[in-house]
């Protein structure tokens, strides 16, 4: 009786144990970019991971190669569809009066900064000095200069990781939830999913205006709730990552008061 | 009858986890690896063929990129050409397909990447008293590329992890409601972190510096030099703690999950005398490499000093000068003991500016102190005659106008 009641509870817990969530942050005043202006989407930082029986996260060369020419895709296809002047860059040195050595820089830096809003917006570790609302981390003189030598009104950049957990990993969870009818539940020993964030940098200002952050995952390994290494998943993963800029609070609740 | 069942699954069961977890534990002391079994595992050009390496080797490819950009390189040309020319030498099958980067860090250390390239710690260049001892270290590097260290190593723990998951799954299904604590599986998944790879285990440690040692010997270096780079950082961590007035830590960079310095410099003797010919001359190639690198060798004694570590900066210096005391080494042993600050370091490193700036390669900051601590000590005239000097050689130093108006 009681194994079924685990039995039960499990097979409840399962359509709840998988989520996809995501979390954007904007500048107080940011008004998501509209009508004639130039973005500049940097080369995104991409990396497919396959999780071994054991739980390890082992890089794997193709499948990260095609996500990321799947998520370059996604991005045109979705950026198309926008209106706006974009150039794609898909190596450093493709960005005219530009050198590849200041890209590599910028692409550093954002990765820094990235990083930390990730950490301290999303991830919990709440920073006592930083506010709780708008969006308060810049690029720096550097991101300014790059905009003024090309022009571009906007840089994309983007991160994204993705865990497949591997067929030994699943065996063990198909054994850890059989366990559960002897008596020893072990339903969610989890290990794949998805990690990625986007922020969209001002170059007038060298501001990170807007920001969002989506992470994908499930306690049961093998349950997938999105999956780069294909077409769909990388347009769906784009759609969720970018699709639907919210303007600010401020520039939100002035459109509200009208 | 069932219930006994149940015992002795649980019995063998717990035997099984012990089994399980003694396979895990590498700390079993081990015979020395002879430098004659040291073949080179991979030949010129070599390119991964399995899956998990070429995974391994696009994600150390973003890593070289990152590495070859950062601001902390010295990219002195004549320097780095020096260094690629070293490691061509002692690289072994591979020699021309390595890569070397310097980077401007005060610490002993090396690191080699999967992927055949190389990082030297600015530290290290400043340790070495002659060439042998720098293509000693560059050497053993190339023997973890050389025997495919890292993707041994990370099957090696792959092979683990999955055992250990495997093993903790069927242990707690079998065990059932008994108790058998499982343990938090996601703690383990964290060990796996790419850069936990870096650990090389005792036993990859002990190859390289086989093949270091056999690889040295080939290129005409006496391979004892490659013990007394040993004898020397022991003594250097001897006397850093002796001064801190603690033990030695034996947590610092190269020594991470190695065998012990001690046993490591032993087998590196006997590995030596085996690989030495008689009949057949070594040479250290000392001059070559002090010249090698003479434009930063200031640098990197000021770094050291002013890591505030007296005790390491002390032996140091005394180390590099058993080859003979020159105008720079003196000065910088004055300059531990200024910035150590001890009762009497004051009259101490007065005495060693004066002795430094009686070589003829004193740099021009030996006047400087050496004025300012005569002045110091009332003897105007002496202390006008030193500063001038320094301006004379150093026209366009920061505080010049200071020491002008002090000397006016």
């Amino acid at each position: 009786m009681r194994h079924l009641g685990i039995a039960l509870a499990l097979a409840l817990s399962v359509p709840v144990a998988g989520c996809v969530q995501t979390r954007q942050f904007a500048d107080l005043q940011f008004t998501p970019p509209q009508g004639d202006y130039r973005l500049l989407v940097m080369r995104p930082d991409v990396t497919v991971n396959s999780v071994t029986t054991g739980g390890m996260p082992e890089p794997r060369a193709d499948w990260t190669e095609q996500a990321r020419a799947n998520v370059i895709n996604a991005l045109r296809a979705q950026q198309a569809a926008r209106g706006g002047k974009v150039q794609f860059l898909t190596r450093r040195n493709e960005l005219r009066g530009v050198s590849e050595d200041t890209v590599a820089d910028l692409e550093r830096l954002h990765s820094a900064v990235g990083n930390s809003i990730a950490l301290h917006k999303y991830l919990g570790a709440y920073l006592p000095t930083k506010p709780r609302r708008g969006l308060d981390y810049t690029l720096g003189s550097e991101a300014v200069e790059v905009g003024r030598k090309t022009g571009f009104d906007y840089a994309l950049f983007m991160h994204a990781e993705d865990s497949i957990v591997s067929g030994g990993r699943v065996a063990l969870q198909i054994l850890g939830i059989a366990g559960c009818f002897v008596g020893f539940c072990a339903p969610n020993i989890g290990g794949g999913g998805q990690f990625a964030y986007a922020s969209l940098v001002d170059l007038k200002t060298g501001d990170v205006v807007w920001f969002n952050v989506v992470q994908t995952g499930s306690q049961i390994a093998g349950i997938k709730m999105g999956d780069i290494r294909s077409p769909a998943g990388a347009e769906q993963l784009v759609e969720r990552l970018v699709g639907r800029m919210k303007p600010g609070r401020d520039v939100r609740r002035t459109m509200e008061r009208r | 009858m069932c219930l006994r069942c149940y015992e002795l699954n649980r019995r063998s069961l717990l035997v099984g986890g012990g089994a399980v977890a003694a396979s895990l534990t590498t700390g079993v002391a081990q015979a020395r690896i002879r430098p004659a079994d040291m073949r080179p595992l991979i030949g010129p050009g070599f390119r991964p063929t399995d899956r998990d390496e070429i995974g391994l080797w696009q994600q150390m490819q973003r890593v070289e990129e990152e590495v070859a950009g950062s601001n902390l390189l010295i990219k002195d040309p004549e320097l780095i050409r020096y260094l690629q020319t070293l490691i061509g030498q002692v690289g072994g099958p591979a020699a021309k397909d390595m890569r070397i980067y310097l980077a401007r860090i005060p610490e002993f250390n090396a690191v080699m990447f999967p992927t055949g390239f190389t990082v030297i710690f600015s530290g290290l260049l400043l340790r070495m008293r002659n060439e042998a001892q720098f293509a000693g270290v560059i050497a053993h590097e190339s023997g973890h590329f050389l025997r495919r260290h890292m993707i041994r190593m990370w099957r090696d723990m792959r092979r683990k992890t999955d055992i250990f998951a495997i093993g903790a799954m069927v242990a707690g299904v079998a065990g059932g409601a008994t108790g058998v604590n499982t343990g938090d599986i996601t703690q383990l998944a964290q060990l796996g972190t790419i850069l936990s790879l870096f650990r090389y285990n005792r036993t990859m440690e002990a190859e390289s510096d086989a093949m270091g040692a056999r690889l040295l010997a080939e290129n005409g270096y006496p391979a004892m030099e490659m013990a007394t780079t040993w004898e020397q950082l022991i003594g250097e961590l001897n006397a850093s703690a002796r001064h801190r007035r603690k033990r030695r830590d034996r947590h610092v960079g190269l020594f991470e999950s190695h065998p012990s310095p001690e046993a490591r410099m032993a087998d590196l003797k006997a590995s030596a005398a085996e690989v030495t010919l008689p009949g057949r001359t070594y040479d250290n190639r000392r001059a070559r490499y002090l010249q090698a690198i003479s434009p930063i060798r200031k640098m990197l004694l000021d770094d050291q000093v002013k890591l505030n570590d007296p005790g390491a900066s002390q032996y140091l210096i005394e180390t590099l000068a058993r080859d003979g005391w020159n105008g720079l080494l003196r000065f910088y042993e004055a300059e531990v003991w200024r910035l150590r600050n001890r009762q009497g370091d004051d009259h101490r490193a007065a005495q060693g500016y004066a002795i430094a700036v009686a070589y003829p390669d004193a740099p021009p900051e030996a006047w400087r102190w050496h004025g300012l601590s005569l002045m110091k000590a009332g003897r105007q005239a002496e202390a006008r005659a030193a500063l001038s000097r320094y301006l004379a050689m150093q026209p366009n130093a920061a505080d010049a106008p200071f020491i002008r108006q002090m000397i006016s």
